[in-house]
């Protein structure tokens, strides 16, 4: 269980995250939805400890995560994957050692810094690479991948890490709906599979009904609405977009469409 | 329409009178800076003795004379004939093998010396850009002991450590790599820098140290960079340790500096064909080696 | 399902998970022998061909161990930095070297900008000219001020005469190279509006190029007088004057406080100037 108590981030005077407070199961997938600036991907980087809370404590089945340090904290880094946004896989990199870059935090002395890894964690390589269709571009660059390519790698790249939480951090927000479509799906499949705890922040409302059975909005770095996609009504849609966006217009509810077309 | 007329008339009046003052105030100023600029070059000129006389009378007939004496005189008949024959070619570079060992001297100084200081000024980089270095104190004191060190010329540098480590090559190594370090250092920095930090911050969220980080994260973006300033600093650095000698710090300046002493002033001018045919090579090679490193690049 | 700190073994991978990576990509989990013989022969190789090259320049941990005994002795030598009574004359120097260098610099800069006319493409368009122009700059480029002061000052006597000129004569090319790149890099357009009102090439070059190209070569000019600085110290050493010649002479009497006073000065004297001049240029260039 990944619990949150009363946890705050500020950036100079504005708060970030306000005095969140969440429990999440293991093996759960929770979409987390908001307007942009809403404290969505600070949350997430507060679970990783990509940076650190002010107030508050976080803890992973009962353990508190946000006084780790050195060993201890690239562990639990490790154990929390993240997939982001722009995918921030080393472009000049093959696809195959931007995948093992998962596997460092187990790894130990100066073999890895010359790209030597033992043969197991290439083969496990190979395995989620192959598993997301991608084995046949392991010495292929990475800048030279379709955007929904380089996701895939990317969440390879998390799972060679063995992780039991996956953060994603609007994983499809600058893919295609069909590129979308199947991030999403592999998400929702690792979370079944493997028993994974997914955390997504999702811009499509639609998406997030669909894939998350479980949906909490924020707004100002507050969680202002948890519950299931049913819960989530024309009115409690206001309180997380403000009163001006409606459901099923925009570009975003285009794309849905879209998507929904060709599937 | 008369006092219109006059108010026009008044208008213009007073905007050509503040267009003359502020045209005045920026010509005084511009005069001003002139003036100071002049007398600051004039102030240097005297201080250099440049027409005080330092430089003797006749300075064109000194010139014409010098031109005189560093020309061999090449005979046509006897011009491939050996090293005994005067007016040959052989007795103009009389001292090849000397001097072509003391050419791969300076070449080898300039490799080593570049290798040194592309090793140091990557791990000064590190120190010295903000994105990556461990604190802000150890960012800051590297970047000032960086300028220390590019303020002092490598000659000078050179000529300490010769009274340290004696006459040769080692002490030239040395001051060239340490201001090879320290510049590389700037440049490497600024590409750290620029580069994406992105990559890094996955590489830090999988739970990778600092040195995976940088290994993972910055340096597959930087190397390319780090590789053609290192190589434009090997081409500087061949023409750096070509002088090195003259302080006893290593290749052939020792003999520029021997031939000025006996006077030999067609050795000099001899020796100089070849530190320049030297620095022509070193340059068409070091730019094929850039132009593949670039080839490489572009998306195949 | 209590592991947040037990990634600490290995994962073990199956057996026949590990067959099944063996069909996917052989070739990436099994290097094979010639592969791994090949990369050990290259290692070794370029190991061997480094170590040549240092022992050759002598830099062998025997040599640098003992001639980092002495510099330590040098470096507890030098403190207290002490003048010994020749602040004046140390600060002197100094003045004659920053005079060196401005009057080497202006020199070069007079020299440069007809140079650097000829060396861009704009002006001189035949390319076998162009490419000679421009490989000349490059390979004078590369000779440093000391083998021009060395012949010059045999020729024009110790003092600064020849150490100016040789600093012109070093800056020259390096000058004309950027005034040539400068112009080229210029705007055409400005030049090209005053050529279709009917302004005739002059006319363009004054009021469309010069405008244009004048700030930066007078920043890159600045720049010059910056590393002529450091150049003209270095000149000392062979008879032009100035601090390299005060330095010289007290590295030879072994006088390391004194060396460290004049190293300070110096120090601070090339930081003020390059201070201010990056002042100058920043202004140059953004107005
Ligand atoms: N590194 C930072 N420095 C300063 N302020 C920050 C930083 N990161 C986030 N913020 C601020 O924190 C608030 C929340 O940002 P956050 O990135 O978490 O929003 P978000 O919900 O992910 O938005 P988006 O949907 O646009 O990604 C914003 O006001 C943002 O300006
Ligand atoms: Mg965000």
């Amino acid at each position: 269980m990944l619990e949150l108590k009363s946890v705050t981030k500020r950036f100079g005077q504005t708060k970030a995250v306000q005095d969140v407070s969440l429990q999440i199961p293991a093996g759960s997938m929770v979409g987390i939805i908001g307007r942009s600036g809403a404290g969505k991907s600070t949350l997430l980087r507060l679970i990783n400890r990509l940076c650190d809370n002010h107030e508050g404590t976080i803890s992973w089945h009962g353990q508190p995560v946000s006084e780790l340090r050195g060993k201890a904290l690239s562990q639990w880094r490790a154990t929390c994957g993240m997939v982001f946004q722009q995918f921030n896989l080393s472009p000049r990199l093959d696809v195959l050692t931007n995948v093992l870059i998962g596997s460092l935090a187990r790894q130990r002395g100066v073999a890895p810094m010359l790209k030597l890894f033992p043969a197991e964690e290439r083969a496990r390589a190979i395995l989620e690479l192959h598993a997301l269709g991608m084995s046949h571009t392991a010495l292929q660059r990475c800048s030279t991948l379709s955007g929904g390519q380089q996701q895939r790698v990317a969440i390879a790249r998390t799972l060679m890490q063995l992780p039991e939480i996956i953060l994603a951090d609007e994983p499809i927000a600058s893919l295609d709906p069909a590129n979308a479509q199947t991030v999403m799906e592999t998400l929702s499949t690792i979370n079944r599979e493997r028993n994974i705890t997914v955390l997504v922040n999702l811009h499509a409302l639609d998406i997030a009904r669909r894939f998350c059975p479980r949906i909490i909005g924020m707004a100002d770095g507050q969680i202002v609405f948890d519950g299931t996609p049913d819960d989530l009504n024309a009115s409690v849609v206001d309180a997380i977009y403000g009163r001006h966006v409606i459901e099923g217009s925009g570009p975003q509810a285009e794309a849905q469409n879209l998507l929904e077309a060709v599937a | 329409m008369a006092p219109n007329e006059a108010l026009k008339a008044q208008i213009i009046r007073e905007f050509e009178a503040e267009r003359r003052v502020t045209l005045l105030r920026l010509r005084l100023q511009q005069a001003l800076v002139l003036v100071g600029f002049s007398a600051l070059i004039a102030a240097c000129f005297h201080v250099s003795g440049f027409f005080g006389g330092s430089q003797g009378s006749d300075p064109w007939g000194r010139i014409a004379n010098l031109l005189d004496i560093m020309i061999p005189d090449l005979k046509a008949g006897v011009i491939f004939e050996d090293r005994a024959t005067k007016g040959s070619l052989a007795s103009w570079f009389y001292d090849m093998p000397t001097w072509l060992s003391l050419l791969w001297e300076t070449v080898q100084i300039a490799i080593v010396a570049t290798l040194f200081g592309i090793f140091g000024g990557f791990w000064a980089s590190l120190l010295a850009s903000k994105n990556l270095s461990p604190s802000p104190i150890i960012h800051w004191l590297t970047r000032r002991t960086l300028e220390v060190i590019r303020t002092l010329p490598d000659l000078i540098v050179a000529l300490i450590l010769v009274a340290a480590f004696g006459v040769g090559p080692l002490p030239g190594v040395i001051a060239i790599a340490l201001g090879t370090m320290a510049s590389l250092g700037k440049l490497y920095s600024e590409a750290n820098e620029a580069a994406d930090m992105r990559p890094v911050e996955a590489v830090r969220a999988v739970g990778g140290s600092w040195w995976a980080q940088v290994r993972f994260g910055v340096l597959p973006q930087v190397l390319p960079h780090y590789a053609s300033y290192g190589l434009l600093r090997l081409e500087i650095n061949v023409g750096a340790a070509a002088a090195l000698g003259v302080v006893g710090a290593g290749g052939i300046g020792i003999e520029l500096s021997r031939a000025i002493t006996y006077t030999e002033f067609d050795t000099y001018f001899a020796l100089l064909i070849l530190i320049i045919g030297l620095i022509i090579l070193i340059d068409l090679v070091s730019e094929a080696v850039r132009h593949r490193l670039i080839g490489l690049e572009s998306p195949a | 399902m209590t592991r947040v700190a037990s990634l600490t073994v290995p994962p073990l991978i199956a057996a026949q998970e590990m067959e099944a990576a063996r069909q996917i990509a052989p070739h990436l989990i099994d290097t094979p022998f010639a592969v791994q013989l090949r990369r050990f022969v290259l290692w070794v190789g370029l190991s061997a061909l480094f170590i040549a090259l240092c022992i050759g320049v002598d830099m062998t941990p025997a040599a640098f161990a003992r001639g980092l005994t002495k510099l330590a002795d040098f470096m507890r030598g030098m403190f207290p930095p002490n003048a010994a009574g020749g602040e004046v004359r140390i600060l002197q120097a100094l003045a004659a070297t920053f005079a060196m260098a401005v009057t080497g610099t202006f020199l070069g800069v007079l020299g440069a900008l007809p140079l650097g006319l000829l060396g861009a493409k704009t002006f001189v368009a035949n390319p076998v000219l162009h490419f000679l122009i421009r490989r000349s700059f490059d390979v004078f480029r590369a000779i440093p001020a000391l083998v021009w002061a060395l012949i010059l000052i045999v020729a024009f006597g110790l003092g600064p005469f020849g150490g100016v000129i040789a600093l012109a004569l070093t800056d020259i090319p390096r000058l004309g190279k950027l005034y040539a790149e400068a112009i080229e890099n210029s705007d055409p357009r400005p030049q090209e509006g005053i050529r279709a009102t009917g302004g005739q090439r002059r006319a363009a070059i004054r009021f469309g190029l010069l405008p244009e190209v004048l700030p930066v070569m007078a920043s890159q000019s600045l720049y010059m007088l910056e590393s002529n600085f450091r150049n003209a110290a270095i000149l000392g050493i062979v008879g032009a004057g100035g601090i390299g010649f005060e330095l010289e002479e007290r590295i030879r009497i072994f006088a390391f406080d004194q060396v460290a006073w004049i190293v300070i000065a110096y120090v601070l004297c090339v930081m003020a100037l390059d201070y201010v001049s990056e002042k100058i240029r920043s202004k140059l260039v953004h107005g």
